[in-house]
Parts: structure tokens; sequence; C-alpha cells
């Protein structure tokens, strides 16, 4: 068979710059507006099965059941314990920000103190050797000024010894 | 109006992580080519074509319009699939619904991906939910480790199986010429790998590849004169799992989950009691390092707490009792949309003898293929090479 001709290789650049406004939905605006206004994170409970959400949740993944209103939501965390975690040691390009990553990026889930929940955010703690899995944490809270009702309202969750 | 559906022709490209002169849809053509010529059919023997992929990975969307010319789907019916991870399996499954239907009588199924074109990790990000999981996942690897992580907690999987896993790998793509990352590792080299998101280094993770693998589905009466070795698709499953604030995760090791599904459905209808004795291989999706050990046990393969024992046992070893994913698997060679049609066409390799160097040193009659990918979920097919 003949080699085939090295001819130039042409890419064409394209950038997808898109802004997007994505609508939360009632029980997850509330649970923001919950956070940005007194520091609490709620979680609810299916009325048919049992089964608790952290945020609150419209629809029981389980039994397609609709999910208990805003006065049965209870309190929970800030304090929880880790149940799994990763820490990102390469960068990447976040695609809902266009910046690049900061390393080293811990993140982790916590069982929140008060239902079987998980939420997932950053850890303060970066090294390794100080995360383990069962270990106590608290959600770190901007201060009100700066809150804007979004997940970032929480800075990260911090080790805490009891 | 139902027929049995055999693969009749399998053909995939060589993967690699950049191939100059070859854009989306030569890549695709070349796999096209080959399935059609491993079935000893041309393009007009196809009623119907389905293709799938990761939307975003190249930038565009609608691909099987764009790259109508070379899929040969014009005039045709079909569609694009588009289910993330597990789009190379839900292509296959598909393809089984149209021709078992009798709704067609040859399906040509196409995955694909070119993971060289963008920021693929950037793109994968999007699965997750904007508001609660986004800020918080590194593409599809950030769940893999935490998935990792629960299970070494639960199961006292040390560290090093995922560097067995891995070793057993990169033995297997090295006998296998279509896989990517070729190079033979030891547990030591893994373990010394760059960190890239702990505990997965870059030796534990899948890699970003090119390439296609296309197989061509038939009815029973027509798989026969066509190929004197279909491989049947006995049956399949697929379960989907909710990630929405990776809830799941809260009741891990105590609830069902995809992985689990998928495998009780496959194993009670077919009246399997003894899988890893009644099937001998796994084409198993296995993303990152401690998918095997973790996953063997949720597709209900061995007790809970024994995945990782029988790989530091060998049993998974090509030459072991039961091997899982003797091609080198998806820890070698990850072209995502085509990665589930790669474990299907794998899977169907071995059932024919066919699988070359890396034929498992075990009889095959049955085998299990499997799909994953956001959020969560799992395809699994079993395959035979008799009706029996
Ligand atoms: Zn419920």
């Amino acid at each position: 068979m003949k080699a085939k001709p090295q001819l130039e290789l042409i890419y064409l650049d394209m950038t997808l710059k898109m802004p997007f406004k994505w609508n939360t939905g009632e029980p997850l605006g509330e649970f923001f507006r919950e956070l940005k206004a007194n520091e609490k994170i709620y979680a609810n409970q299916c009325p048919t099965c049992g089964r608790n959400y952290c945020p609150p949740a419209n629809i029981c993944t389980r039994d397609h059941s609709r999910c208990n209103e805003k006065d049965k939501w209870v309190a929970v965390g800030p304090k929880g314990t880790l149940l799994t975690f990763f820490i990102c040691e390469q960068s990447f390009l976040i695609p809902t920000t266009g910046e690049m990553l900061e390393v080293p990026f811990s993140v982790g889930l916590v069982m929140l103190d008060g239902a079987p929940v998980v939420l997932q955010h950053c850890l303060q703690e970066t090294d390794v050797e100080k995360i383990k899995p069962g270990m106590r944490v608290e959600a770190v809270f901007k201060p009100k000024e700066e809150r804007k009702g979004n997940i970032f309202d929480i800075i990260h969750f911090k080790t805490i010894k009891e | 109006m139902t027929q049995r559906v055999a693969i009749v022709g399998i053909g995939q490209t060589n993967h690699s992580g950049r191939r100059p002169y070859h854009n989306d849809g030569e890549v695709i053509y070349d796999a096209i080519s080959a399935a059609l010529a491993d079935a000893q059919l041309s393009i007009k023997d196809i009623d119907n074509v389905i293709i799938g992929d990761m939307e975003l990975f190249e930038g565009h969307s609608l691909n099987d319009a764009m790259l109508l010319d070379y899929t040969g789907a014009e005039g045709r019916s079909g569609f694009k699939m588009n289910t993330g991870g597990t789009v190379g399996s839900m292509n296959v499954i598909s393809g089984w619904y149209n021709v078992a239907s009798e709704f067609s009588d040859t399906t040509l199924v196409i995955g694909w991906e070119k993971h060289d074109e963008g920021p693929t990790t950037s793109a994968i990000t999007t699965i997750w939910d904007p508001a609660i999981n986004r800020p918080f996942e590194v593409g599809a690897i950030s769940g893999l480790a935490m998935i990792s992580n629960a299970y070494m907690t639960r199961s006292g999987c040390p560290l090093e199986v995922g560097a067995i896993v891995r070793a057993q790998a990169s033995d297997n793509a090295a006998r296998n010429p279509k896989a990517h990352l070729r190079e033979r590792y030891t547990v030591q080299d893994v373990m010394s790998a760059r960190m890239v998101l702990y505990p997965l280094n870059l030796l534990m993770i899948c890699p970003t590849s090119l390439g296609a693998c296309a197989l061509v589905l038939a009815g029973e009466k027509k798989a026969r004169k066509i190929n004197k070795k279909p491989v049947w698709i006995r049956d399949h499953a697929t379960a989907h799992q909710v990630t929405r604030g990776m809830d799941f995760m809260a009741e891990a090791g105590k609830i069902d989950t995809s992985m689990t599904v998928t495998g009780r459905k496959i194993f009670q209808r077919n009246h399997i009691t003894k899988p890893m004795e009644e099937i001998q291989v796994f084409e198993m999706y296995d993303p990152c390092a401690f998918c095997q050990p973790a996953w063997l046990e949720e597709f209900g393969l061995c007790e809970a707490g024994q995945g990782w024992r029988l790989i530091e046992k060998g049993v998974t070893a090509r030459e072991g009792s039961f091997p899982v994913s003797p091609s080198g698997g998806t820890l070698c060679t990850n072209a995502i949309g085509d990665t589930a049609t790669v474990r299907v066409a794998e899977a169907a390799l071995q059932l024919r003898g066919d699988a070359g160097e890396h034929q498992v040193t075990r009889e095959v009659k049955m085998a299990l293929a499997s799909g994953y990918g956001g959020m969560y979920w799992t395809d699994l097919l079993l395959l035979s090479n008799t009706l029996d």
C-alpha cells in the first residue's frame, strides 16, 4: 500500500460561551432562601416511604409521592460526619464559569446530624493524611451580607474536634 | 411477532489519543466498514441505523444528521442515542428492540467518540445538577473517587487492589491491538503514578480515547445465513439510579444499586444460580480501578466484601477462573460513546473464539457485557454462542 502524502492538518478553533438561567423550582428555592436568611440547612421526608432528602425534594425518587410541605421540614446540620471524599490535584476548565479550578480541591459527602441525608460540599482540609471517613465536620457560612441564596452561601465544611 | 437477535458483524477501529487525518466521520466509517466486512454485507443490506455518542464532546449537536454520509443512514430508519456512558450499550439494546420486534431484520449499531477535540472533563461536568452537585464534581472521575473511597472504607479493600486491577488490565491491553493504552505496568508502577483525584492516580482512571465500534444485528433466520458464528443476545436489563445530591450514597452498601437490580434480573430470568461458573467471561465497563471489586459484589457475582479478595487471588485475570475485561477494559480504552459497544463486541469475540492474543483460556459459552454511566445507570447484557 502506498503511503498517503503528508497533508497539512487543519483544526478550526471554536469556543462555546452561552449564558443560561436555571430555575430551581420551589423546594430548592426555599432551601436556598433559608441558607441565605437564617444559616439553616433543611431536609424533608416522603410521607409514604419515609425516605429523607437534602435539599428537600418535591417528588420522592422511590415511590413518586409528593413530599411533605415546608411546615414539616427539619433543620439538619450544621455539624455532620464525613461519609466519603475526593481530593482533586489536577486543574480543569470549570464549564459553568469558564475559569480554571484551583487545586488541591477537596470535596466530601457529609452525613448531616438530624436526618439520614448527605450534602456534598468542599472540605477545608486538603491534606489526605488529615481526612478520614467518619471524622466530624461543620458547615462554615459566609457573612450574611455576602450570601446570595445559592450553595456557595456555605464556604466549606471544617474539621471539628468533639 | 418476535424473533431472536444475533450479532453477525463486529468492527472496531484501533483506539488512540489522537489520530491525524481522521475527522469524526472517517473514524465512524472505518468501524462500519469493518463490521460490514465481518458480516460480508454491504450498507444496502442494512434496514436501520442507530448511532450514539456523548453530546458536547465534539462541540456540536445532532451528530447523527451531520454524519449521515458516513453512517449510511440516508433513506433508512433509525435514531441517535444520548444516554451518557451507557450510550454504547443502550445502542445495542435499542438495536435488539428493533430486530426482536421484527421492525427491522438488520440493524447497524454505531458507538463513537473523539475525545481529542475538546475539554471533555468540562463537558461531562454539565451532567451534574447545576445547583447542588456541579460545583463539587470534576467530570465523571470525582463520583468514581467517592464511590472508591466509600467501597474501601466499607469492605476493607486496600489501595493496592486498584493497582492489581490496573496492572492486570495493562497485560490484557498489551495483547489487544485495538486498545489505546498498551504499555505493561507492574503493581509498583501503578502505585507510584501521579495522583489525579485521591484515591485515583493517573493509571487508575480511564483514558480519553478516539475511536468507534460498530455491530451488525440480525434476526434469527437471517443471522444463520449471514454468519457461521452468530452471537446471540439472550437477555438484557437496564436500571436507573438517582444521584440528586448524591443522596443514594447515604445508603451505600445497604440499598440496591443499578448493578444489583440488573444482575438480579438477568440471573433470575435465565435461571442462573452460580453465575461465575455458568458464565465464563465478563467484559465490564470499568472506568476506574475500584469498579471491578465493588461491582463484582453489586452485580451479585460474589458475596459483599469478597470482590477485592477474588482479584487478589487472580480469579479475574485472563487465565483466571472468571476473567473480567480481558480486552484491557475501559481502564485502557475509553472513547466514551463506543466504550459500552466495545464491551459487547469484545464479549462477542470471546464467544466466537476470535479474540486473538487476548482470548481467555477458559472455554466460553456464555458472557456478560455491561454499560455504565451518568447518573449511575447500568445496562447488563447476557450473550451466548448457542441458543441451548
Ligand atoms: Zn417515598
